[in-house]
């Protein structure tokens, strides 16, 4: 076999793999795991004053990092896709910061103190901060 | 005495014709809403953190979080974000509408009624009219609201004509 044929069919063979390689990295790539991440510690009170102070400031701040969130559990329901919600208070009784677990966090209860750690999505005016992918802390 | 009389059965009267009669508004922090690619299925985005509000007087508004939707493909989730709706830049996507036949929706009543929908719909920084066919289904006293509605992204400033150039969104809300 001539040499250049030799050297085409290797090279075309390696950008094959690495073609093959990146496909699958971006078909498999995992989403983010919370729980192996370390969140911002804060009170429900906390990041919501943060938020009604300075929206832009606070995006900075906590927009997509991992929030570990301590406060009372002011109610809990389930999602439409059946994952478990608890909305926690805040001095504005229209406010809440509204939390969606990844992984069931079991039976938890209004008025129960609890940690919870996800990832904040941003604000929404006169309704509620989002945390989602999170899991219970304690 | 009859002075007192009169009042009474004035505020009585006021009551019970009273045309201005307060509205009843519904709400939810967790509403469903979908884009999903017609050309690629796999193209699909969840979130369920849907904040919206439905009167009885027709008028109904969604707020959402970009950053709130959910992709099957991590990958896809970060493209989506950074490379198309600029999710630092543009937050959140809003509409705010009316029902236009409301009339003929009877909260008082389980029953699946349709809707006519119109509204300003608020995605990347861009706002433009959209109408649309959808239903209010009451079921104990609780409306749940559905309708399903393509976009083209190129109206709202999106290059993402590589992937999809239409975008369905399916609304899913069950209000409290």
């Amino acid at each position: 076999m001539k040499k250049w044929l030799k050297f085409l069919l290797m090279a075309g063979g390696v950008g094959l793999i690495a073609g093959l390689a990146l496909l699958y990295w971006i078909f498999n790539k995992p989403h983010r795991d919370v729980s192996k991440e370390k969140g911002i510690q804060l009170s429900a009170q906390q990041l919501f004053e943060a938020f009604r102070k300075d929206e832009a400031v606070a995006n900075g701040l906590y927009l997509d990092k991992a929030i570990e969130l301590s406060g009372t559990v002011a109610d809990v329901s389930t999602n439409q896709e059946g994952q478990k919600v608890v909305n926690f208070s805040t001095d504005d009784p229209f406010f809440t910061i509204n939390c969606t677990f990844k992984t069931d966090p079991g039976n938890l209860q209004p008025g129960d103190s609890i940690v919870f750690k996800g990832i904040c999505t941003g604000y929404i005016p006169d309704a509620s901060i989002v945390i989602n992918e999170g899991v219970l802390v304690k | 005495m009859k002075y007192s009389l009169t009042i009474c059965l004035t505020a009585f009267a006021l009551c019970c014709f009273n045309p201005m009669k307060a509205q009843k508004t519904f709400g939810t922090r967790n509403g469903q809403i979908i884009f999903q690619s017609p050309t690629d299925l796999d193209v699909k985005a969840i979130n369920n953190e849907v904040s919206s509000r439905l009167s009885d007087n027709g008028s109904l508004s969604f707020s959402l979080l970009i950053k709130s939707f959910r992709f099957k493909m991590a990958e896809m989730q970060d493209h989506f974000n950074t490379e198309y709706l600029h999710s630092n830049q543009y937050p959140r996507g809003d509409f705010k509408g009316t029902i236009a036949n409301i009339k003929t929706v009877n909260f008082k009543m389980d029953g699946n009624y349709p809707v006519e929908v119109t509204g300003d719909l608020t995605l990347h920084g861009v706002t433009k009219k959209v109408s649309t066919k959808g239903s209010v289904t009451i079921k104990n006293g609780k409306p749940l609201a559905n309708a399903s509605f393509p976009i083209t992204v190129k109206d709202f400033g999106i290059k993402a004509e590589d992937v999809t150039k239409k975008v369905t969104i399916t609304v899913n809300c069950q209000y409290q």
